[in-house]
């Protein structure tokens, strides 16, 4: 099967059209093809991939979301999953094995992680958007430096929003699709509420 | 300087209104919201399919995307005020990010711009979630609305969205409003569900709750009611502006009307300047702060912000 398959690859790349339909094979064949093609674009890209775009790859009736819950089926014992984020799906190691990643690759201090100010500001700018550089500073009390800010703004964290209207109109701050895939939050409505957050919880 | 006082004609004769009996009392059961129902949507039918009441339909579909924007954020928890959402969307540049917000408000507006006969546009902002069942839902809430009238399959539609998913609370809404469209026959959709919903009531719905179907279509009934008075006063709003039109000297004042008869909040610095949005206009930046001035000393029009700078102007409050 796998074989048959693998074969017909090549002669359809070297074929003017991509097909999508693939008519010729019998109904589970035609299912388990368009399973590995999402799966090999998912595999294949850094950033979530929309629905737009895995439905190119699969046929015009075939559900995108049907195709995603058999792969997501089938992985349920592999260490990493296919979750659904900001802007589409895309594979991700289950945390549980965070510290053996950790372990093996050597991050050293260039990690992901944020200095506990970024985390701050972060925050703020998630629960706050859009704000800018004085309602941050209403917010922590100092002056949030524009290097910090740039950082975040480096990482796609963050991105320019609509300009606040006070004079020099500043522009405000809001959270970008990569802060939500990153926190692994599907909208800002995953944020944790702010009440639960408050002295009775920590 | 003194101008001679315009003349508004707001004849309260002349535009259709609610009776008395449909206004007074409250709604007690099911029966009597949909006999209400039907009264008020027909005089909203009057006043949005007949363009000799002279209402502004672009201008009341843009308004009430600005309200439906406000209440879906405070379904959503996010609370943003109608000012913030509406300085979010006008204020940021092309190309930016608009945030939570500005996106809220830019959903609900593309919602007032979708054709009700096109499923493919109206999936399309609902979301991949919903986009395989758009189709199956409004001809169910079609079959709804045969026995039950319009209000029953807008309940039917809520409550079956947010079977799917809780937080779908903006496509819900708007899978009601364009169940309304269709059941009316309007080409445009009107946001008014969203109005006057709590948060209590959707949760009440999805769980089934006693009484939650009659809670919701009195509050959807509130908002159409709403709704007509807000034509009315829109179009008795854009009679004032068209009355002063020949005073206006300024060189595009006429596609600068045009603007104010679409647009319930014109930036002069973004939308009149360098060319006025949508036409080959050109305006300068001062002709467009002059015109927003004039039509405010002229009292046709508002300054809505309160600001000294990013002033904002529209005909509506």
């Amino acid at each position: 099967m796998t074989t048959a398959t693998s074969k017909r690859k090549p002669a359809d790349e070297g074929g003017a059209v991509f097909d999508r339909e693939l008519d010729d094979l019998p109904q589970e064949l035609r299912r388990r093809e368009w399973m590995g093609r999402i799966e090999a674009v998912l595999f294949a890209s850094v950033s979530p991939v929309s629905r737009e775009d895995l439905a190119r790859v699969v046929g015009q009736g075939a559900s995108v979301e049907m195709l995603i819950d058999d792969i997501q089926a089938e992985l349920s014992g592999r260490p990493y999953e296919l979750v659904q984020t900001a802007g589409g799906w895309m594979f991700r190691t289950k945390t549980q094995f965070a510290d053996a990643i950790k372990a093996s690759a050597d991050l050293g201090d260039q990690s992901l992680a944020l200095t506990e100010m970024e985390m701050g500001v972060l925050c703020a700018v998630a629960y706050h958007q859009p704000i800018d550089r004085a309602g941050l500073k209403d917010i922590f009390g100092k002056e949030v430096s524009r290097d910090l800010l740039a950082r975040l703004r480096y990482r796609d964290l963050i991105a320019s929003g609509p300009r606040s209207p006070r004079p020099g109109a500043p522009h405000t701050f809001v959270t970008t699709e990569t802060f939500l895939a990153m926190f692994g939050l599907q909208s800002l409505r995953d944020l944790p509420e702010l009440a639960m957050a408050g002295p009775g919880s920590t | 300087m003194t101008y001679q006082a315009t003349a508004i004609s707001d004849d309260p004769t002349k535009l259709p209104h609610l009776p008395r009996w449909v206004t007074s009392g409250h709604a007690e059961t099911l029966e009597t919201a949909a006999f209400r129902s039907g009264a008020a949507l027909t005089v909203l039918e009057q006043l949005v399919s007949d363009p000799r009441y002279g209402v502004p339909m672009k201008l009341l579909a843009n308004r009430l995307a600005l309200s439906a924007a406000t209440a879906t954020s405070k379904l959503e928890g996010r609370l943003a005020r109608e000012g913030d959402i509406r300085d979010a969307y006008h204020l940021t540049p092309p190309g930016e990010a608009r945030g939570p917000d500005g996106d809220l408000l830019a959903f609900w507006r593309a919602a007032a711009r979708i054709r009700t006969d096109g499923a493919g546009e109206i999936a399309d902002l609902m979301g991949p979630d919903f986009a395989d069942e758009v189709g199956i839902r409004l001809k169910e809430a079609q079959d709804r609305i045969r026995a039950h009238g319009p209000l029953a399959g807008c309940v039917f539609v809520l409550r079956a969205v947010l079977d799917v998913d809780d937080r779908a609370e903006r496509s819900a809404c708007l899978l009601s409003d364009v169940v309304l469209a269709r059941a009316l026959n309007w080409k445009v959709v009107l946001p008014v569900t969203a109005q006057r919903l709590t948060k209590t009531m959707l949760r009440d719905l999805d769980s089934n709750g006693q009484g939650a179907d009659l809670a919701v279509q009195v509050r959807i009934l509130e908002s159409i009611e709403e709704t007509i008075r807000m034509a009315r006063d829109l179009a008795c709003r854009a009679e004032a502006l068209r009355t002063v039109k020949p005073k206006l000297r300024a060189k595009a004042s006429d596609s600068a009307v045009d603007l104010f008869l679409t647009e319930d909040a014109v930036a002069p610095a973004s939308m009149l300047s360098p060319r006025i949005r949508g036409t080959n206009t050109p305006m300068t930046d001062r002709a467009a702060r002059r015109f927003c001035d004039r039509l405010v000393e002229l009292d046709v029009a508002r300054e809505l912000t309160g600001r000294p700078t990013f002033r904002l102007y529209g005909i509506s409050p």
